[in-house]
Order: structure tokens, then C-alpha cells, then sequence
């Protein structure tokens, strides 16, 4: 069997900016960092912890989800399924072949606020008092479930945690089942949920970008990046083969190209490694043919102080002269998959300010995020996450 | 289609019954039940107090502050690539393919009772707590450089595991994968599946007809993967081919299995289509058999729809008899006992004397090792939270 050619058809996409695409292209062509305070009334955080995220807010997801079975689902399987319905909206799809859908998400926390809600009841309570109906919606993969619930999709169905890598990886599996023949139509993207016990673990770790009386920003690549501005929000695909978009006449926004996907063993548990020689090879080895077309990056960097300094030697390791290289987690902060978004943006032609927080590019880093106008026929989006995988996929216009 | 062969070369193995393929496996062929009473933590309060937790700690692979999870899944994992040269390991063409749902729970517990109470926790073992926390501490720990990522799928995650590493070398983005998963014991899933009743008070009894639910388990089960003109190429000893994988989605229910096992049919027909075999070659079958009353009967239907009149005359076994539920972990070591069956031809029966449901229709393994013919493929299925399935076939290698 040769595989078939993926396209993406349709994007479905909500977090602090708002709700679809176009809200998402406005805020990144603002450049402000979408960041609100976070509720600290429940003691979690210590006292010089961050106070920002970058929160979905209020959102009306009537549209594709009903009060009834919103109120049975935790908030990331609510962005989930909104997502999702979104996405197919957007693609012109009606309904989906239910044999033939599969679903392939990425989440690095599950649902927080629900397994929040489950921890106090059993440690406060005792086991005893455990919901089951919280217990059965805090696993990973509850948000692909409840997708597959509300469209009737009974193909493969897959939850992949890889904390930042995830929704590459997503985007990956996705693809890959459709490719293969397994699915006519995937569901792929990630999502995620930022409540204040997140929120004051991240911190807790030092990943966050703390009070520091320049504005508490996430600077990716500058001088003086301190830590990410932790989000929210989902972001989903739909993808199809080539063949039968074509066939339907839908519109496709990209084809999914080739991808490859590494590791890098220098990382510690909850940091980021420095073998920038081993993931850059890999890179040129899986992708190198390619490379030389590309004509933007959808970067990894959110603002870390080793993340972004992997990233941004792997990347002046992997091209002789830089595209331009889009931070959209400067603007959407880190988790729920707005990084997807933001290369179709790039295929499609859109504007981007440079970001509030990337005013003094670190010279020791050698890239500068792009801001202007950018539109690239091919966009590389790479992921590494703490921990240390890695992952890119290439996008392009067909 | 012809698709380059996938064989496994490696096993590992940390359950209830014991650390190290051999001794889990003796155990197994004895049909030993490791569900005992849980010291973990309290349970008193629970409809049950039993569970398989692993015995003995002491010779697990240990770090500073490493949670049990990634002990589990390091040991397992060292011990499926003990004849793998370091130099094939550490390059950029292995990858690890791991399924946990729980991380490392059991210690972030601890933190979270703290921080619940306005107190400072442990920080370090909470790095660890994310679900690909295993699965990324056995690529660490082995120096790997090529493709890793976690699936987690809930009870199904390392099938899913396995599935996606059997993609990635049949795409020949990798030669050598290091699959499988790891789970720990903590009092969130505990109290959760008490929550649910969907535990037994005893010990579990699947396809009983007095089965009264799951007993919970913990552990590791890794396999070693290779395409198998790497295997051939290094001298390397087969053990067995994985010959296909299979997955599908009920969309029927949250947490109740499609009454019909609809879901779980399709997931074993896709996995026999890819591996180009007819239902007739399945010779035995490692089932998800939990023990709750309603998978083990969707689980029943599923086999009926699929192999017809056959079902009941094709041995079926529960590992999960003998060493509870590994939950995201299950699909590794059932595949391990799976790899084990084929090995050396034997099915390990369940635990205790009561015999099988006769209105579930199965040939179920009881009191004594089943043997097996001299080629076989062995069906390994599971079945999970969000209405997920994902199934494992093994077969004989045949060169």
C-alpha cells in the first residue's frame, strides 16, 4: 500500500484569545502577551509565584455544545469537543463516516480542575468519598472519548501526553492514520486546562515567568526570558486524504509533510537537555531535503531560559541562514495546541507583531522573532518538550 | 501488501508476581494469584483491601527519588535490552513507545495532600508524576535518542503503545523499539474503581460466573522490538513476531464497555486484517478479562462476533487473575505473558478452582498450563475508559 497524502481541511481553535482562527490572527498581530491574573485564592502559590495566565476567559460554546453535556464534562473535554466541532464546521463537513473517524489529541495535564476536585475528596475525605463520575472524566484520554462520543466516531482513538511535544505528536499519530488507510477523517490537535493547582506546580518547578517588575511577559529568545506564561485552550485538525478532499471539493488549508520526532537524553525530568548536535542531526537527517524550502518556523520557544536556548541552537545548527521564526507563545502562552493554529496562519499569509515580551533579542541565541507579514509555502512547527522529546512536522501549501 | 516483518527479541517483566521474566513466569504456569492485602496505603474504608502491589523493591533499578512507576518501568525495561549493543540503544534509530495512565501518582499524592493543605511538599518526585513520566525516565535512563512518546489511553495505553511502535518500524523510522508500560498503585485509582464497584471484594475472578469485578495491580511489561532484518543483521535470538495491531473507539459510554463489544470486535478485526491473517489462525487468546461482570461478557461477545463457532474451543486466559489490573502497564506485560505462551507453548490458567461461566461460552484456561501446538498466534486485547480498545497480535516466527 503507498500512503495516501494528508491535507488539513479544517481548524478548529479556542483559548485566551478567544474563539477560531481569525481571533487567533488578530492577537498575534497585536503581539500583547493574552495574560490575565490567576486566582490565588485558594493558598496554592507561594507569595513571590507568578500571578499571570493566559486563560480562555468566559467563552460561549453553545454553538457546538449543548448545556446538557457541557455540564457533564470537565472544562478540557468542553474545549475538546467545541474544538473539534468547530474544526469540522470549518471543513464543510456535516457529519463524519463513523467507522472511518478516528481521533488523535494531546494533553499535558488532563483535566486539572476535575482531578483537583478528585484529590481533595479522597485526601480531605477519605477514599470513600471519591466521585465516580469525576474518576471516569479525569483520565488522560476522556476528552478524545467524549469527541468520539458526540460525533459517533468509532475509528482509532488516541491520547498521547508528551508534555510540550504532544500536539506535534498528535498531529503526527493523526496523520499517520490516515495515511495508512485506518481513517478517512481524523480529529488531531491538543488541549489543555490551566487551573490554579497547575498553575502553582509549574511554578513550584520555576517555569513560569514570575513578578519581576518588567510586566511578568514570557520572552522567547530574549535577553531576559525568565520562564513561560502557562495556558490553555485546544486546538483541532481535521484531516483527510488528499484524494477524497479533492473528490468532496473541499478547501485545504495544508498538506501534512514529512515529520520526525527525537530525544534528548541530556534532559533532566522536569528541565530541558543541551544535545542541540544530536536533535539538530536527527532534524537534517529525517528532513534535510526539505529544509532548504522552508520558509518559516513556528517555534517551540515560550520563554524558557534552557528551553529556548535548545531550540534556538538546534535550529541555527539545522539552516545555513534562519527563515523567519514565528514565537506565537509569547502571545497564547504554552499548552493548548494555539502553535497548530499558527502555522496555518503562515500558509495562509498573516500578519505578526513582534511580540510585547521580545524587545531585546539575546544575542548569545543569534534568532529574533519575525514580526511583518509572513507567508511561507512550507512551515516547519518543532516541538521539545521538558523531559526530553522532541518533535517537528513540516505543513505546506499542496 | 508485504510489510517488513516486526519481531520481539527482548522481554521484561515487574508485576505482583515478582521482578524478572523468569520469575514472573514461573509464577504464572503455577497459576499463583499476587492479589494480597494492600500496605500501600490505608483501605480499610474500601469495598475491598486487596491488590497485586510488587513485592519486593529492593531489586529494582533505584534512583534518588525516583517514583515506584519509573523503578518499574527502568527495571523492565533494562531487562528487555540486556543483549542490545549500547551503541544500538544510544543512536538515533531507537525509540521508546510507552503507555502509562497514572504517571507517578503514588508520589504526587503525597505533595498534593500537602499543597491541598497550604503546606510545602516534596518537590522531586513530582517531576516524575506526568504521564509520559515513565516512558521518558526508561529513554533517559537508556540513553535514547531516536523517537519516544507516551500514549495514555487509560487501561488500553500500552497496546496503543505497542500499536504506534510497530508503525514507526514497519515506516522504518526506527529499527529498534523499546515498548510496553508501567503503572503504579495509588489511592486516586483505588478509590476510584471502589467508587465505581467495580472491584471485588476477593480476589478477582474473571469469566467466573460469580465474578464480582477488578482487583488492581501494578508494574512494568516491556518488550524489545526490532525489524527483523535488524534482528537478523546482529545475531540477535527471536523470541516471536508482532504481527499487527488493531484499535478502535464504542463512542457508546464514558466508562461502560459497548454492551455488544462492537468496538472491541473491530479492533481485532483491523488488527487480523493488518496482519494478514484469517481469525482461524488464532490459536489462543490473552483477553482483557478484568473481572467485572459486564466487560468480561461485551468481552465474550466480541470474541463470538469474530471468530463464530470457533470461540469456544480457542483457549483464553486473564493475566489479570494473577496479577490484577496494570491499567495503562496491562497491555505490556499481558503481551510479555502473551510472547511467554508462544515461547514455550504453554497458556497459564487462571487462579482458583471455580470453573467458567458456561453462559459466557469460552474455553477458558483453568488449574493447569494449556499446552499449545507448535505455531501459534496469540491474541492480546484490551479495553478502557473513553469507550477506547486496542488489540496486539503474536504469532511464531517463521523465518
Amino acid at each position: 500500500m503507498t500512503p495516501r497524502d494528508v491535507v488539513v481541511t479544517g481548524v478548529g481553535c479556542l483559548g485566551p484569545w478567544g474563539l477560531g482562527l481569525p481571533a487567533l490572527a488578530a492577537a498575534l498581530r497585536q503581539g500583547r502577551a493574552l495574560a490575565s491574573p490567576i486566582d490565588r485564592s485558594a493558598g496554592y502559590h507561594r507569595p513571590d509565584a507568578a500571578t499571570q495566565v493566559a486563560a480562555c476567559g468566559p467563552l460561549d460554546l453553545s454553538p457546538w455544545l449543548s448545556p446538557q453535556a457541557a455540564r457533564r464534562m470537565s472544562d478540557l473535554s468542553q474545549y475538546a469537543v467545541a474544538a473539534a466541532r468547530m474544526a469540522l464546521a470549518d471543513a464543510g463537513l456535516a457529519a463524519v463516516p463513523a467507522d472511518r473517524t478516528a481521533v488523535a489529541l494531546a494533553t499535558a495535564f488532563g483535566p486539572g480542575g476535575f482531578t483537583e476536585q478528585l484529590a481533595r475528596q479522597i485526601l480531605d475525605k477519605g477514599g470513600k468519598a471519591a466521585s465516580p463520575f469525576l474518576f471516569t472524566d479525569c483520565v488522560a484520554n476522556a476528552a478524545a472519548g467524549q469527541i468520539a462520543i458526540d460525533l459517533g466516531a468509532r475509528g482509532p482513538n488516541t491520547t498521547i501526553c508528551q508534555r510540550e511535544a504532544g500536539p506535534l505528536l498528535a498531529l503526527q499519530q493523526g496523520a499517520f492514520d490516515v495515511a495508512s488507510g485506518r481513517a478517512d477523517v481524523c480529529l488531531a490537535g491538543a488541549v489543555d486546562e490551566m487551573k490554579p493547582l497547575s498553575h502553582a506546580i509549574l511554578d513550584r518547578f520555576r517555569a513560569l515567568v514570575r513578578p519581576d517588575g518588567q510586566g511578568e511577559l514570557p520572552r522567547p529568545f530574549d535577553r531576559r526570558r525568565r520562564g513561560v506564561l502557562a495556558g490553555e485552550g485546544a486546538t483541532v485538525l481535521v484531516l483527510e486524504s488528499e484524494a477524497s478532499a479533492r473528490a468532496r471539493g473541499a478547501r485545504v488549508l495544508a498538506r501534512v509533510g514529512p515529520t520526525a520526532r527525537g530525544f534528548d537524553p541530556t534532559a533532566g525530568r522536569a528541565s530541558f537537555g543541551h544535545d542541540a548536535g544530536g536533535l539538530a542531526a536527527l532534524l537534517r537527517t529525517r528532513l534535510g531535503r526539505l529544509l532548504p524550502e522552508v520558509g518559516a518556523v513556528v517555534s517551540t520557544a515560550a520563554g524558557a531560559r534552557q528551553g529556548d536556548a535548545l531550540e534556538a541552537a538546534v535550529l541555527r545548527r539545522t539552516f545555513a541562514a534562519l527563515p523567519p521564526v514565528l514565537v506565537p507563545k509569547a502571545v497564547h502562552g504554552e499548552y493548548g495546541g494555539g502553535t497548530l493554529a499558527t502555522a496555518l496562519l503562515a500558509l495562509a499569509g498573516s500578519d505578526f507583531a513582534r511580540p510585547a515580551g521580545c524587545t531585546e533579542p539575546d544575542p548569545d541565541l543569534g534568532v529574533v522573532p519575525a514580526s511583518g507579514r509572513v507567508q511561507a509555502a512550507r512551515v516547519l512547527c518543532s516541538a521539545l518538550a521538558a523531559g526530553g522529546a522532541a518533535a517537528w512536522s513540516i505543513l505546506e501549501i499542496p | 501488501m508485504t510489510v517488513a516483518p516486526v519481531v520481539v527479541t527482548g522481554l521484561g517483566a515487574v508485576c505482583g508476581l515478582g521482578v524478572g521474566v523468569e520469575t514472573v513466569w514461573q509464577g504464572a504456569l503455577a497459576g499463583r494469584a499476587a492479589v494480597a492485602p494492600l500496605r500501600l496505603f490505608p483501605t480499610a474504608t474500601h469495598r475491598t483491601t486487596l491488590a497485586a502491589a510488587v513485592p519486593d523493591d529492593a531489586v529494582l533499578a533505584a534512583g534518588r527519588g525516583w517514583s515506584r512507576a519509573e523503578r518499574f518501568a527502568c527495571t523492565a525495561a533494562a531487562e528487555a535490552v540486556r543483549d542490545l549493543p549500547a551503541a544500538v540503544r544510544q543512536g538515533a534509530r531507537t525509540g521508546v513507545f510507552f503507555g502509562s495512565s497514572t504517571g507517578a501518582l503514588f508520589e504526587a499524592e503525597r505533595f498534593l495532600a500537602a499543597i491541598l493543605h497550604g503546606h510545602e511538599g516534596r518537590l522531586r518526585p513530582l517531576a516524575a508524576q506526568q504521564n509520559d513520566g515513565p516512558g521518558s525516565a526508561v529513554a533517559r535512563h537508556l540513553g535514547v535518542r531516536g523517537p519516544v512518546a507516551t500514549w495514555s489511553t487509560a487501561c488500553t495505553s500500552a497496546n496503543v503503545a505497542l500499536g504506534a511502535a510497530l508503525d514507526a518500524l514497519r515506516a522504518g523510522e526506527v529499527d529498534v523499539a523499546i515498548a510496553g508500560g508501567a503503572d503504579e498503585l495509588c489511592e486516586t485509582t483505588y478509590a476510584g474503581f471502589n467508587s465505581l464497584r467495580a472491584v471485588d471484594p476477593q480476589p478477582t475472578r474473571p469469566f467466573r460466573r460469580t465474578r464480582a469485578g477488578l482487583s488492581l495491580g501494578e508494574g512494568a511489561g516491556v518488550l524489545l522490538l526490532e525489524t527483523a532484518a535488524h534482528a537478523r543483521a546482529r545475531g540477535a535470538r527471536v523470541l516471536c513476531e508482532l504481527a499487527g495491531a488493531g484499535r478502535s473507539c464504542d463512542a457508546h459510554h464514558v466508562s461502560a464497555p459497548d454492551p455488544e463489544g462492537r468496538g472491541a470486535a473491530a479492533a481485532i478485526r483491523t488488527a487480523l486484517a493488518e496482519a494478514g491473517l484469517e481469525p482461524a489462525a488464532v490459536t489462543f487468546v490473552n483477553a482483557h478479562g478484568t473481572g467485572t461482570p459486564h466487560n468480561d461478557d461485551s468481552e465474550a461477545k466480541a470474541l463470538h462476533a469474530v471468530f463464530g463457532a470457533r470461540a469456544a474451543a480457542i483457549p483464553v486466559t486473564s493475566s489479570k487473575s494473577l496479577i490484577g489490573h496494570l491499567l495503562g502497564a496491562a497491555g505490556g506485560i499481558e503481551a510479555v505473558f502473551t510472547a511467554l505462551s508462544i515461547v514455550h507453548r504453554l497458556v497459564p490458567p487462571l487462579a482458583g478452582s471455580e470453573p467458567a461461566d458456561p453462559e459466557l461460552g469460552l474455553d477458558v484456561v483453568l488449574g493447569a498450563p494449556r499446552p499449545l501446538p507448535l505455531a501459534n498466534v496469540g491474541l492480546s486485547t484490551n479495553l478502557a475508559f473513553g469507550g477506547n480498545n486496542a488489540v496486539v497480535l503474536l504469532r511464531s516466527w517463521q523465518p
